[in-house]
């Protein structure tokens, strides 16, 4: 929908593949914001970030496994968890968290990822149970391809 | 002598007495005769009770006991077609079942009957009787006539063979649909009607068959030959045989398994019940005969007396059919076509048909249907939102970029290179739009919305826009009515459209003479004004047979000019949608002063009842500005560059409850340039921080999706306390709907999300740079409007026409342009063309793409090329009445709005290049 990568392309070169990981384009416009080549500012927010996504799969699994919930109440709260690491993770341009994170939601809403209605609840838990496998898997690639002390995008800190 | 013939008296008297107790003789004048007779041969005297006979059947049993034993009197009685005939001819079992018949026919009154074997033979209908095997023992006279047979062909043969030798037709299947009937009425115990045969004596008939019991016994079959007239029998091979039409029909009816079918009195009380209604309904026949048949009806049926409403209906016309929920007896409903007819019997109501039908399986697909058309509706329509965005927006970055272009230095060839671009670029942009405009319009999706509208300020501009590209033969001549109302509510946009693309038609197909352009109040009610415009021209004109036609998606009237008038075809059928949209029609009919065309349509608006109002839609017109289809898109640098220059004296409130997100729009916010930016986690702190400072902050950008108070709420709550602040929303959905729920909420804008920086920066132009700070008071900014209003106009006036204008004032005469209205002539030129705000207009110059003159004055097009723009600063103000609007406030009542200063809003996206970068997407009919 928006034109991200019409221009500016100049740092392509320094810009390693994430593959299907990461919109490179938005992705881009975060390191645009660092004020020199340290990344400070971008590896912050990255590191933020994978917190930020392991503290949530925390949640959410005990979510999961709090049968004291009913699955109603289960469901709804998931969804919301599923939505707030959505936002970040699309901020970040890291999509194949981001659609891990539109499961959780939509199946948390009893809703289908096309948005049809899944009226069995066991089955929205499983489905989120199994985003939530993929999501933690995907968050440990990126952050080894992002933050990986010897190969990672962002180099360890001189000091 | 007299003792012998006493006691001889006596034994002819009591000799049937011992033969028979219940034997008596009932007439005196009878034992006389034998009296008389005694000394007589007993023979004589058996003849004369054989003769008496004759008169008296009560003595059948004597004379046929005596019959048997002796010849001669067997002989008399074969004259008189005696039962014993039949008996000495038959087997033994038929004498058998003959003398047990005879023996019980009891003799007993008077007044009974006379003598069976008379009605037997002298019945009119042919009989025939059958022993229990079949064998034929008897025959009636009328049998022999119908069949023409003698008894001797029938009697003693077995009936198979028997009507097989006597049927006309392939003897054999059909004897055997009457042995059939045979069968199954000895099988049953009952009486059968056999299917018609027709005999060599084309004599047609049924056999109707009843199987006489004794006991168990099986001891004659009774056949009765009934006529039937021969097209009775074609119906009656088309029934089941054995059966009549009528229980055909009830068979019928009462097995259907499908259709409930059952009969209601006239009081609505069922009275008949099938399997079908069973199954459907679940009741059984003995539970529900009897019963209303409202029974099946639901609660809200039911109050408003629908079941007798419908008896009601039926009665008044013969009948009626209902679609609706009906119960069953499990308290389960089911979808039901019902159709009841009234039952009338020789002309008297004697209740109602009711046929039930359950389609709750078609109804279930029905829905199925729907459901899947609204989501593919659903599809179509986003896809064409982000169709439209996705084609314009590169459309309209080479559109601009050709403008560019032609701005520069540019030899003779390449400019009229780029010419050819620019123009193919505008075609194909126009050829887009239509395409969109009209998928739209096909789907459904189109919607009309809700805005100020200046009508004489639309027409003139794009009287102005299409003048441009007219041959200098042709001239304008427009006409604007003196109780034109200066502001409206409707869709300026779509107005714009049928405007432009009926003065574009009537500009590309004239090349002499003059087009005019009326526009007038067509009616006027309390609420709304009919606005009829007219294009009057003098061009080619419209053939009589294309007329028809002219209205109809891809049609070109003449299709030898296509390559010569460039078009999709869709132009005319869009405006006729637009202008239905708008409540109004199209049409066209000849010029009939001159050869050419009248195109002419009306749309309604709706009255401007308040400032107030006005006010509002300036709002929302102002946020559709920075809309990302906006044509407007400035080099995104050099905004950039606008905005660091203002951001560091600007506060921002980001409301948003991901930290991360945060972070991000505050690395990107700072990297703009703005240092003083608030932070809120949820809606509710969002509300606090800005009603703590109603004017503390220059922008709030809000996410949609968050705890506590989500910002929708948050910015209804922000403008429900009075606050004025630009509000932009951050939303991960970007489609039309959402943009305009945000801005149902009171939001201004909306940036999709994941943010981008370039179109965040767009919108912080346009609400930081561009739009007038809300902080100001109303009246100030009234007064702004209005200064901006004249300024522009006084800009739009070139240096040419503010000369001719100048001049005319010095001549003495009205300044100006004169419009000869129907009623008058109205002077002062229309409101400016365009709104721009001051800031905008200030920074980017305002260049003059075209020029205006009073169209009163016939003058042949002055050329605008672009090569021969330059940039002009404001203009020497004019003198006298040239800014005042068009219609005078006398005429216009109290309301001292800006004539068009709002209206003309919308026309920043329609009109000819007027600044760096700015191409319009309809410029070009």
């Amino acid at each position: 929908m928006h034109s991200h990568y019409d221009d500016d392309r100049e740092d392509q070169d320094i810009m390693p593949d994430f593959g299907e990981h990461v919109d490179n384009g938005i992705f881009e416009q975060i390191l645009e914001m660092d004020d020199d080549d340290k990344r400070e500012f971008s590896k912050s927010l990255v590191t933020n970030f994978f917190d930020q996504a392991e503290e949530t799969f925390v949640k959410i699994e005990e979510v999961l496994n709090n049968e004291k919930l009913d699955n109603g109440k289960r469901l709804e709260t998931l969804s919301s968890l599923g939505h707030f690491l959505k936002g970040s993770s699309a901020t970040l341009g890291f999509n194949k968290i981001r659609d891990s994170c539109q499961i959780i939601q939509q199946y948390g809403h009893k809703l289908t990822v096309d948005g049809a209605a899944e009226p069995n609840e066991q089955v929205c838990l499983e489905k989120i149970q199994a985003a939530l496998k993929t999501a933690r898997n995907d968050k440990n690639v990126l952050a080894d391809m992002m933050l990986n002390e010897t190969h990672g995008f962002f180099q360890p800190d001189d000091e | 002598m007299a003792n012998m013939a006493n006691s001889l008296l006596n034994m002819v008297i009591d000799g049937p007495k011992d033969g028979n107790d219940e034997e008596s003789h009932p007439y005196p004048d009878s034992s006389s005769k034998s009296h008389g007779a005694v000394s007589a041969h007993n023979s004589d005297c058996l003849q004369a009770m054989t003769q008496h006979q004759e008169h008296d059947h009560f003595n059948d049993n004597d004379s046929h006991i005596s019959a048997s034993a002796s010849t001669p009197s067997t002989q008399a009685m074969e004259e008189d077609h005696a039962w014993s005939v039949a008996t000495r001819t038959t087997t033994q079992s038929s004498i058998d079942d003959t003398v047990t018949l005879q023996r019980h026919v009891p003799p007993t009154h008077p007044f009974a009957a006379p003598d069976m074997s008379l009605i037997f033979d002298f019945s009119p209908v042919p009989l025939l009787l059958l022993s229990s095997s079949c064998c034929i023992t008897r025959v009636s006279k009328r049998f022999c006539q119908d069949w023409h047979v003698t008894e001797e062909d029938c009697i003693g043969k077995f009936l198979l063979p028997f009507l097989e030798s006597q049927i006309r037709e392939t003897g054999a299947s059909k004897s055997r649909l009457i042995a059939e009937a045979v069968d199954d009425a000895v099988a049953a115990r009952s009486e059968r009607t056999s299917k018609a045969i027709t005999v060599k004596s084309a004599f047609t008939c049924r056999a109707r068959v009843i199987p006489i019991f004794r006991d168990a016994e099986l001891v004659s079959i009774y056949l009765e030959w009934h006529e039937r007239p021969s097209s009775e029998v074609l119906d009656n091979e088309q029934v089941q045989p054995g059966l009549s039409t009528d229980e055909a029909f009830r068979i019928l009816v009462q097995a259907t398994k499908d259709y409930a079918i059952f009969l209601l009195d006239t009081k609505g009380h069922i009275a008949t019940w099938n399997t079908g209604a069973q199954l459907l309904k679940g009741y059984t026949r003995e539970e529900i005969i009897g019963k209303h048949f409202s029974i099946f009806y639901g609660k809200e049926d039911l109050d408003i007396k629908k079941p007798d409403m419908e008896l009601d209906i039926c009665l008044r016309e013969g009948r009626v059919e209902d679609e609706g929920w009906r119960y069953k007896k499990d308290g389960t409903r089911f979808w039901a076509n019902v159709v009841i007819t009234a039952v009338y019997k020789n002309g008297v109501h004697v209740g109602f048909g009711k046929v039930t039908r359950d389609l709750t399986e078609r109804k279930a697909s029905e829905s199925r249907l729907i459901a899947a058309y609204e989501e593919s509706e659903k599809l179509k329509s986003d896809f064409l939102a982000n169709m439209s965005h996705e084609i314009r927006t590169p459309m309209h970055g080479m559109l601009s970029a050709c403008a560019l272009l032609l701005d520069s230095p540019l030899t003779e060839r390449q400019r009229d290179i780029v010419n050819i671009m620019d123009e193919s670029g505008q075609i194909l942009l126009q050829v887009i739009n239509d395409i969109l405009d009209y998928s739209k319009l096909a789907s459904g999706s189109f919607s009309v919305s809700s805005d100020v509208v200046g009508v004489a300020s639309i027409i003139t501009s794009v009287v102005r826009a299409v003048q441009t590209t007219l041959p200098p033969a042709v001239h304008f001549e427009l006409f604007l009515a003196p109780n034109l109302p200066k502001s409206v509510q409707g869709d300026p946009l779509r107005y714009r459209q049928i405007v432009q693309n009926i003065v574009g038609n009537a500009a590309k197909f004239t090349d002499k003479g003059s087009i005019r352009v009326k526009a007038s109040v067509d009616s006027e009610d309390n609420d709304s004004y009919t606005i009829l415009t007219e294009v009057i021209d003098t061009g080619i004109g419209i053939r009589e047979s294309a007329s028809a036609s002219l209205f109809t998606p891809f049609s070109q009237f003449d299709l030898t000019t296509t390559k010569r008038y460039k078009g999709t075809g869709l132009g005319l059928s869009i405006a006729k949608s637009l202008a239905e949209l708008m409540g109004g029609r199209i049409g066209y009919r000849p010029n009939p002063e001159r050869h050419g065309s009248v195109f002419w349509f009306t749309a309604r608006f709706k009255k401007i009842k308040s400032l107030e109002q006005i006010q509002d839609w300036k709002h929302q017109m102002a946020a559709k500005d920075g809309s990302p289809i906006s044509p407007i898109q400035p080099d995104v640098t050099v905004l950039q560059q606008r905005l660091a220059s203002v951001a560091g004296t600007k506060s921002i409130l980001l409301v948003e409850d991901n930290v991360i997100n945060q972070k991000v729009m505050l690395g990107m916010l700072r990297s703009l340039g703005f240092r003083s930016i608030d932070l809120a986690a949820d809606g509710a702190a969002a509300v606090k921080m800005v009603t703590g400072k109603p004017v503390g902050y220059d922008i709030v950008l809000m996410d949609i999706n968050m705890p506590i108070l989500d910002g929708n709420e948050a910015s209804q709550k922000i403008r429900d306390a009075g606050v004025k602040v630009p509000i932009i929303a951050m939303t991960a959905y970007a489609l039309k709907g959402d943009r305009e729920k945000c801005l149902e909420y009171g939001m201004n804008d909306y940036v999709p999300k994941p943010v981008d920086r370039k179109f965040l920066i767009k919108v912080l132009a346009t609400w930081i740079l561009e739009k007038v700070d809300y902080r100001k008071a109303y009246d100030e900014r009234l007064q702004q409007l209005k200064d901006c209003d004249e300024k522009l106009h006084r800009l739009s006036v070139s240096e040419g026409v503010a000369a001719a204008r100048r001049e005319s004032v010095d001549g003495g005469s009205k300044p100006g342009m004169a419009l000869q209205g129907d009623e008058g002539v109205v002077k002062g030129w229309a409101s400016p063309f365009r709104e721009v705000d001051q800031a905008q207009a200030s920074n980017a110059g305002v260049r003059q793409g075209t020029f205006q003159e009073p169209a009163s004055v016939r003058i042949p097009k002055m050329l605008a090329q672009r090569t021969e723009r330059t940039k002009v600063g404001p203009l020497p103000l004019p003198s006298g009445d040239q800014g005042a609007p068009m219609l005078s406030d006398a005429q216009q009542g109290k309301q001292e709005l800006p004539n068009g200063g709002f209206a003309e809003g919308e026309g920043l996206n329609q009109l000819p290049p007027v600044s760096d970068g700015e191409i319009s997407p309809r410029t070009l009919v």
